[in-house]
């Protein structure tokens, strides 16, 4: 059972890769399942049926892509198909068992028994001529594989495969039955035999849902005019035509494109339900972050407006605040909340930590979506924000406005105001991550009293940086 | 007994009943509250009966045409001697366009204090407009006051004058009427002068058509 399955390799395959599949499956060289299949081939095609079968039963390598076009499948059969000759009965059970060999995992098993089979199958120059309809129609055959394979995502029922496969055996039997000098009614088996075919493969529509749409009108077009060809050959050879065959000709007609246009159909209707269920999830999700917008966020600011500014509670209504405001923004765009400038980004996410910390509100207010701020502006604002929260605390405002040619960033305090004239020794943070950092990168800092007197405005400035690229050369130098 | 002639008639509009009972219960002495409204439909009924003087109006409101504070806005337009507060948690910048377009004279979050409002109030009684520095920052950006454009006349309705994005500015940075007056050596009266010509710009502007670009930005 560690053999690997069964499949149809793109690379080193001369037709459609079920030689080389076979001879990876079995573990024999190539070459020797070709000359089998050529010996085979020898015995009046029943190489080329086996191979055919093969194809449309074993799914390609790297399963669901490229879509053959239908074209091929529409020019080849249609010369084909009035061959049919010696009339005879209906192999119908047997085909019936062998159908759930279309699926690939038994397939296996069964290959030695269906090649001994087919190979056993007699010389008829019939063979030849109509094979090539059902090779044909299984062209693009079944690239995916059963149900049985769960690893594949989307399982789906294999009913083209299962078609296709019995249409082919049913072929190889009505042959080898003719040739046995059974009495076999071809001119009904090919009729029926198209029909099959016809409706499988407008049935394989719907299980291609995932591809491309390219070549859809062909495919269902050719599909379509398979059923009706079917249909009316079975009453084009009837020999005593009667009201009777004509009525039943009419019904049969509609049923065949009913069934052919079913698929469709379904489909449409599927993908409709899906659309309908996409939109109304999409609707009570709305309706979920309105009403969240609505009842929950108004009472986390009620509840920091009326309890202990700084307090435990404020801090926890604010930080579930600002955990729902995101989610909020995230759901109405699919994606996290977009933050105009990257500055503004890392100062709002390093007032959420200072926030966590210490009794303190920022507001942020962003002006400007100019390009990236330099670190350093970045750094010293962060300190700002730092001292406001350590000594001031209460609200404290960050305006942001990044410019074309410039980056400002003032941090407001009204605590109780900081005098840059006499800052005490121990204060590395104000007189070195501040203004010194600010200095050295040819910016300015400057720290004024706050509004009305109170309080700490610290003043950041900073020229926009140079276009990236020049800016890293200048550093490497 | 001063308080009871002068206060001013005030209806809150809004769908949380725990949030007016909040409110109510903060503003100063300087307000009577006159009546509340859930939704659209009874905000306009009210308005039109009691006339107050200034609306503390909610933005996301139930009921009506579904338009919310700005719809109650709009069917009002008619009633004279009522001024508008638009009150929110949302900080979207569509949400803050169009109250404010539909003749909000100011815009505060939630979260401000009864006294904040109670001042806010007063300063709207008085036909001033007041200015969050959230509303100030959105007013900066929209008029592209970070790419240095400034009004050369001041009568351009499109961009802002450079006085006025200094006030704005202030406003943005958190500091009130009376110290940005202060700050720039203004009188306040120059300086609430600049902010209604600021509220009526932002009003009558058509600068690449606000509120469609309010929709893409949003006031975090």
């Amino acid at each position: 059972m560690d053999r690997p399955a069964l499949t149809r390799p793109d690379d080193g395959r001369l037709l459609a890769g079920v030689c080389a599949g076979l001879a990876v499956h079995l573990g024999v060289p190539v070459a020797g399942v070709r000359i089998v299949f050529a010996a085979l081939l020898l015995a009046s095609g029943a190489g080329g049926i086996l191979y055919l079968w093969f194809w449309a039963t074993v799914p390609r390598a790297g399963a669901d892509e490229g879509i053959i076009p239908m074209r091929r499948v529409l020019t080849r059969p249609a010369a084909d198909r009035g061959a049919a000759g010696t009339p005879g009965p209906a192999p119908s059970p047997s085909a019936a068992g062998k159908t759930s060999v279309a699926e690939p995992s038994a397939a296996r098993t069964s290959a030695a028994k269906s090649t001994a089979q087919t190979a056993s199958a007699p010389t008829t120059p019939a063979q030849k001529t109509h094979a090539p309809t059902a090779a044909a129609s299984s062209v693009p055959a079944p690239s995916e594989p059963a149900p049985a394979d769960a690893r594949e995502p989307a399982a789906r029922r294999p009913i083209a495969e299962v078609v296709l496969g019995a249409s082919l055996l049913i072929a190889g039997l009505a042959l080898v039955l003719t040739q046995l000098g059974v009495d076999l009614r071809l001119e009904v088996i090919l009729p029926g035999l198209a029909v099959l075919v016809g409706v499988g493969l407008a049935w394989w529509q719907i299980a291609d849902r995932d591809r491309p749409e390219r070549n859809q009108v062909p495919r269902v077009l050719g599909a379509l005019a398979l059923v009706a060809v079917g249909v009316l050959m079975f009453f084009v050879t009837a020999k005593q035509p009667s009201a009777w065959t004509v009525i039943a000709a009419a019904v049969a007609v509609l049923i065949g494109v009913a069934l052919a246009i079913a698929p469709w159909v379904l489909r449409v209707n599927r993908e409709l339900i899906a659309e309908r269920s996409g939109r109304a999830r999409e609707a009570e999700r709305a309706e979920i972050a309105a009403h969240l917008h609505d009842s929950v966020l108004q009472t986390l600011a009620l509840i920091q407006q009326r309890s202990e500014p700084g307090s435990e509670v404020a801090r926890l209504a604010r930080g579930q605040e600002r955990e729902l405001r995101e989610w909020l923004f995230r759901g109405a765009d699919g994606g996290g909340p977009e933050e105009r400038t990257e500055i503004a980004a890392s100062l709002r996410a390093h007032a959420a930590a200072l926030e966590a910390e210490h009794a303190v509100r920022f507001e942020l207010v962003v002006v400007g979506s100019g390009g990236v701020a330099p670190d350093p502006i970045v750094a010293a604002a962060k300190e700002a924000m730092l001292n406001a929260a350590r000594h001031a605390g209460g609200e404290a405002t960050v305006y942001i406005e990044t410019g074309q040619d410039r980056v400002s960033v003032d941090v407001t305090d009204r605590g109780p105001g900081l005098d840059p004239a006499e800052l005490p020794e121990g204060r590395m943070g104000v007189r070195e991550s501040i203004l010194g950092r600010m200095e050295r990168a040819g910016g300015t800092a400057r720290i004024v009293p706050g509004p009305g007197g109170t309080g700490t405005s610290v003043r950041l400035t900073m020229p926009m940086p140079v276009p990236q690229d020049e800016t890293n050369e200048r550093a490497e130098r | 007994m001063e308080t009871q002639d002068q206060a001013i008639r005030v209806v809150i509009v809004d769908d949380h009943q725990i949030f007016r009972t909040g409110l109510r219960a903060e503003l100063g002495p300087e307000l009577e509250v006159i009546g509340e409204a859930a939704d659209v439909d009874a905000a306009v009924e009210i308005i039109e009966r009691e006339r107050p003087e200034v609306v503390l109006l909610d933005v996301h409101l139930p009921g009506g045409a579904g338009g919310g504070g700005a719809e109650v806005l709009r069917r009002t337009a008619g009633v004279p001697g009522v001024r508008c507060l638009a009150l929110s948690v949302s900080d979207a910048a569509d949400d803050v366009v169009s109250v404010i377009r539909a003749g909000a004279r100011g815009y505060l979050t939630k979260t401000a204090s009864g006294a904040e409002v109670t001042a806010a109030v007063v300063r709207v009684r008085g036909g001033d407009a007041v200015f969050s520095p959230r509303l100030a920052g959105f007013v900066l950006d929209a008029f592209g006051a970070g790419t240095g454009e400034t009004a050369l006349a001041d009568d351009e309705l499109d961009r802002l004058s450079a006085r006025e994005q200094e006030v704005m500015r202030m406003i943005a940075r958190g500091y009130a009427y009376k110290e940005v007056a202060a700050e720039l050596f203004l009188s306040v009266k120059t300086v609430e002068t600049h902010v209604s010509n600021v509220l009526r710009k932002l009003q009558l502007s058509n600068r690449h058509e606000l509120t469609a670009w309010a929709l893409s930005r949003r006031l975090l």
